[in-house]
């Protein structure tokens, strides 16, 4: 064999076995997360609160529906100002130095680690309000929406290309009425992939929560109490020692595991038929 | 003969270049004008200094007048205003991707408020009947403008252009994307529009010019060289460069 085709093999050989290698871990997760989270899943594990200390039975409920209304809370403040800002900086940003000021401080809040976030929620709604809650959760969580949610919408936006534009201009119609029904009409796709996978990703976000909504053994009380998470249920359980909750925490973890792979599934959808562009 | 459009002395610039050299045409009223000049004469900011598109170009100018019924375009009506008037159909199809060939029809209606279902379903039928696509997608209205032909697709954009009732339509080389028998529909299509509308058509294909319009204007290097009835362009120019162009000497 000649070294021209050696140098081909050889640098086949490598990406390949490294590729391949880098698959193990996720198979490896999901595999663990399954095994020790299956036998934690039954009915009562969906409808019931959670057991005290040292009984065994009840289930997580609470910390299910907890995570829903903390999502719902995050994505009905991140997605709106995450959209707004978007349309913004593709359509009506003339000024370029108020364009790269938006831009640049979008780019450095999503390099804000989240537990930033979080203390930072703490520090201006936790210690005022005076107790843990909800809302505070809901703040930070947005936080971390907004800079996927409005740099998906202005590169969907933006990729509506000049004839399109043109076609709606020469009929007279008005700069809103385009930049809404037609450009950002056209880039929805792209928008709705952002906002769902800025969603799983809240999905996962734990420190925020921990400085935020912390914890709680009951149903939600109220968007301004403390609220239970799946997030902070598998750390206080997993952290427990006791059994019957480190069991629990796998099979929440699986649950949560299942969520994020469900949008993920669900984004290849939506941007499978987006059409347009 | 009334000119339901008078450009006088119309000049236009992209920044510190100047395209448009004081340009004096009238176009007479229900008659198709053609604009011929080999590329980069000036034929498409001449046509979108027109609807007032060529400001949109980041510096961009225009000086001089361009008179719609009389009315100065630049000064006494909004931009969105003339474009209502003045309707426009590009190069290449540009159907809106997100609409079906019902929605393109009527988008200007209806993304102006529009929402009275019969007088939308009655506007899509007459303008897709003037263009003659009714036939060939009355069945499709609810499919996407995309699954057209491009013939089919640049005649959806014309009936969307005059589903406003525009008064004058501007053409920029309406067919230049398209195959000889999409071009020979679209150019019929034009013969029969100019009963309700005013025509302005550039085009680069002389031919072209001399099959439908009336008038003709050439341009060259941003000047108008010579401008008047077709037939007499193209058989007794009085400008020896209209005379070489116009039998293809140059181009």
């Amino acid at each position: 064999m000649d070294s021209r085709k050696a140098k081909e093999l050889l640098v086949r050989a490598v990406t390949t076995f490294v590729s391949l290698s880098v698959a193990i871990p996720l198979l490896w997760i999901v595999a663990d997360v399954v095994i020790k989270g299956l036998p934690a899943i039954n009915f009562e594990f969906f409808t019931s609160l959670p057991a005290p200390f040292g009984e065994t039975g009840g289930g997580v409920a609470n910390a299910v529906l907890g995570t829903l209304v903390i999502n719902a809370m995050s994505s009905l403040i991140g997605i709106p100002l995450g959209v707004l800002t978007g349309i913004y900086q593709s359509e009506y940003s003339g000024d370029k130095r108020i364009y790269s000021l938006i831009r640049t401080s979008i780019d450095s809040l999503a390099g804000v680690p989240s537990i930033i976030l979080g203390l930072f929620a703490f520090t201006i709604i936790v210690m005022r309000v005076g107790h843990y809650t909800a809302l505070a959760a809901a703040f930070a969580l947005a936080l971390i929406m907004i800079p996927p949610v409005s740099k998906a919408t202005e590169e969907g936006m933006r990729s509506v290309p000049i004839e399109i534009r043109e076609a709606a201009i020469a009929l007279g119609l008005p700069k809103w009425v385009i930049t809404l029904k037609v450009v950002f009409s056209i880039a929805k796709g792209s928008v709705i992939t952002g906002s769902l996978l800025s969603f799983a990703r809240i999905s996962g976000e734990t420190a925020p929560l921990l400085f935020t909504s912390l914890f709680s053994y009951y149903w939600p009380a109220g968007i301004n109490e403390p609220m239970a998470s799946l997030q902070v249920l598998i750390y206080n359980y997993a952290m427990s020692g006791f059994g019957e909750w480190v069991t629990k925490a796998w099979g929440a973890s699986l649950l949560l595991l299942l969520i994020v792979l469900m949008i993920n599934t669900l984004v290849r959808a939506v941007s499978k038929n987006k059409g347009g562009y | 003969m009334y000119h339901k459009l008078e450009v006088k002395n119309l000049s236009a610039w992209f920044n510190e270049k100047q395209v448009l050299k004081d340009v004096s045409i009238s176009f007479p009223s229900n008659n198709v004008t053609a604009i011929i000049g080999p590329s980069g004469c000036g034929k498409t900011t001449f046509i979108r200094c027109l609807n007032r598109m060529h400001e949109l170009v980041p510096g961009a100018r225009v000086q001089g007048k361009v008179l719609l019924d009389g009315r100065d375009v630049y000064r006494d009506m909004d931009a969105m205003e003339v474009r209502r008037k003045v309707g426009m159909v590009f190069q290449k199809p540009n159907p809106f991707p997100n609409m079906s060939i019902f929605e393109n029809v009527v988008a200007g209606l209806k993304l102006l408020g529009v929402r009275d279902k019969k007088v939308l379903s009655e506007r899509v039928e007459t303008k897709l009947k003037e263009v003659g696509l009714w036939e060939e997608v009355k069945d499709d209205l609810r499919k996407s403008g995309a699954m057209l032909s491009g013939g089919q697709q640049q005649r959806l954009c014309i009936a969307r252009a005059l589903a406003v009732d525009p008064e004058v339509l501007l053409m920029d080389e309406p067919t230049s994307s398209l195959d000889p028998a999409s071009t020979a529909k679209i150019e019929s299509l034009i013969r029969e529009l100019k009963e309700k509308t005013t025509i302005v058509i550039i085009t680069h294909n002389v031919q072209q010019a001399a099959r439908i319009s009336d008038f003709t204007g050439f341009l060259y290097l941003g000047s108008l060289v010579e401008f008047g009835e077709t037939k007499k362009i193209f058989e007794s120019p009085k400008n020896p460069l209209t005379e070489r162009y116009v039998t293809g000497r140059f181009g």
